[in-house]
């Protein structure tokens, strides 16, 4: 195990400082972490995908942000790269186009980023012990789901031409309202319910690589 | 029969004559045409040339079902946010007025455009997954030399979707024996319960990475430092050759991609002014 202190619960700080001695790096772990988040994200994504759908891979309720979000603040980079191929795969399954899911890539990538630096920044505790550790994951999921919901529909949807002016609110909506619920609902729970055991793991990532 | 990234195509379809890079360069192309092309029949007609290469690969058509019911929600979220949520246009022509909502003449075309253009783009997304298996898709991208960790997360991705579905219903099936059952229940409770699913799909995962990791480090594998230069062997690229066929689909495809942007960018061809279709409803609406 790395990182921990025998016998004494972690503190959130000593959760992402490295200790004198420490050696932390790029481990096989991580790779494999990576590629199982993809996994994750590919079947829980494409359950929101298909099962509530807005249109061009907006949905009303995306189950997917659960990995994008929660496999970010424990694997740092690794989760953050995840969450912004897998949805990749869950939007070709649910019939968004090539380029759509490409283009979505910068939402997708600071709606991972953003909770992962929020916890590092601010020394938050992912077993979410205190009211400030809820305020913070509350806060980044807040705005990076409005980054993602301006993103999306603005950027990405009036570019390829497929929303008319008066129909963007509703997939800014659509887009803000599916992320952030469907992170009310699971976040909270998956962080307070298996952190205890990530931050224990090899995988566990302190810093942004290792 | 085999396995593709959604559903079964038989072990003699004429589609394994193709080395995998075609099928992935038909995707990414094929995907760009729409995006250019603005006259519904001829992104009718891409559909329907797609739809007899999937009759002609023996794609099972019957997975495709699941496309009815996205090709159906899609149009319908096209239609009205195009004229409920329209806003109002004096300067368009005005077809109907129902309900306060003024249906106009413009819009309608507009939101028919957009679906018919955004079909071709699914369809030829649904070709390459129910043509392609795993396999296919790590070929074609050793094929273009990306690098072979990117390849290997790529190919671990696609078949830990499979473990992670396979884990999801074991799970499902664990909580209806211990009596939890969402049949009948509402769609909120669903939803909030479906955490009872994803705590189990996380631990697994977190469980799977360590043995993965340590079947990957007892084979010697490495992805960064002295043992990731080594050169590795191609081992799954010597059973596919790209043959001269394979070149001349690929020559074709880029072809006829350059013709269809020479045609709409120096001749006009391909917009709404030379659409036969648009032309007609125009009349008949």
């Amino acid at each position: 195990m790395q990182g921990s202190t025998s016998g004494k619960e972690l503190t959130a700080a000593q959760i992402w400082s490295v200790e004198k001695g420490e050696k932390r790096s790029v481990n096989v772990i991580h790779i494999v972490i990576t590629a199982l988040l993809i996994g994750i994200g590919f079947v829980v994504g494409a359950f929101g995908s298909i099962s509530f759908p807005l249109g061009f891979g907006v949905n009303f309720f995306w189950t997917g942000i659960a990995v994008q979000q929660v496999g970010s603040i424990w694997f740092g980079m690794w989760g953050v790269i995840a969450g912004a191929i897998f949805p990749f795969f869950s939007n070709a399954i649910s019939g968004t186009p090539f380029y759509v899911s490409l283009a979505y890539i910068p939402a997708n990538f600071v709606q991972g980023f953003l909770p992962a630096w929020a916890f590092r920044f601010f020394k938050a505790d992912p077993r979410l012990k205190t009211g400030r550790d809820y305020l913070i994951l509350l806060g980044a999921m807040i705005v990076s789901s409005a980054f993602g919901a301006l993103w999306s529909p603005l950027v990405v949807l009036k570019g390829f031409g497929l929303l008319t002016t008066d129909s963007v609110p509703m997939f800014i909506w659509g887009w803000f309202g599916g992320n952030v619920v469907a992170g009310l609902v699971f976040n909270f729970i998956l962080l307070k319910a298996l952190s205890p055991v990530v931050i224990k793991t090899a995988a566990f990532v302190k810093k942004w690589w290792a | 029969m085999n396995k593709t990234l959604l559903g079964y195509v038989p072990e003699q379809s004429p589609i394994y004559v193709v080395h995998p890079f075609v099928k992935l360069f038909f995707m990414l192309v094929v995907s760009l045409f729409p995006i250019v092309i603005y006259a519904p029949e001829w992104n009718a007609l891409i559909m329907l040339v797609i739809i007899l290469l999937m009759w002609y690969s023996r794609v099972d058509m019957k997975t495709l079902k699941i496309y009815v019911p996205v090709a159906i929600s899609m149009g319908t979220i096209i239609l009205i946010s195009y004229t409920v949520l329209g806003g109002n246009h004096p300067e368009f022509r005005l077809l109907v007025r129902f309900a306060g909502i003024n249906f106009y003449w413009e819009r309608i075309r507009d939101g028919l455009v957009v679906y018919f253009r955004i079909l071709p783009m699914i369809f030829t997304m649904v070709f390459f997954l129910s043509t392609s298996r795993e396999r296919d898709v790590i070929v074609a991208m050793r094929f273009v030399k990306i690098p072979f960790v990117v390849t290997y997360v790529f190919a671990m991705a696609l078949r830990s979707a499979g473990l992670v579905l396979e884990d999801f219903f074991i799970i499902r099936q664990a909580e209806q024996a211990r009596g939890f059952d969402t049949t009948g229940k509402s769609l909120w409770y669903k939803i909030r319960k479906y955490i009872m699913y994803m705590i189990p799909l996380f631990a697994l995962s977190l469980r799977r990475a360590e043995e993965f990791t340590n079947a990957l480090v007892a084979r010697g594998y490495a992805f960064t430092g002295e043992a990731a230069r080594v050169k590795r062997p191609d081992y799954v690229l010597t059973h596919y050759t790209f043959k001269t066929l394979d070149m001349s689909l690929t020559a074709a495809i880029s072809a006829i991609f350059l013709i269809i942007l020479i045609l709409r960018y120096g001749y006009g061809y391909f917009t709404l002014d030379t659409s036969v279709f648009i032309s007609w409803l125009s009349r008949v609406l």
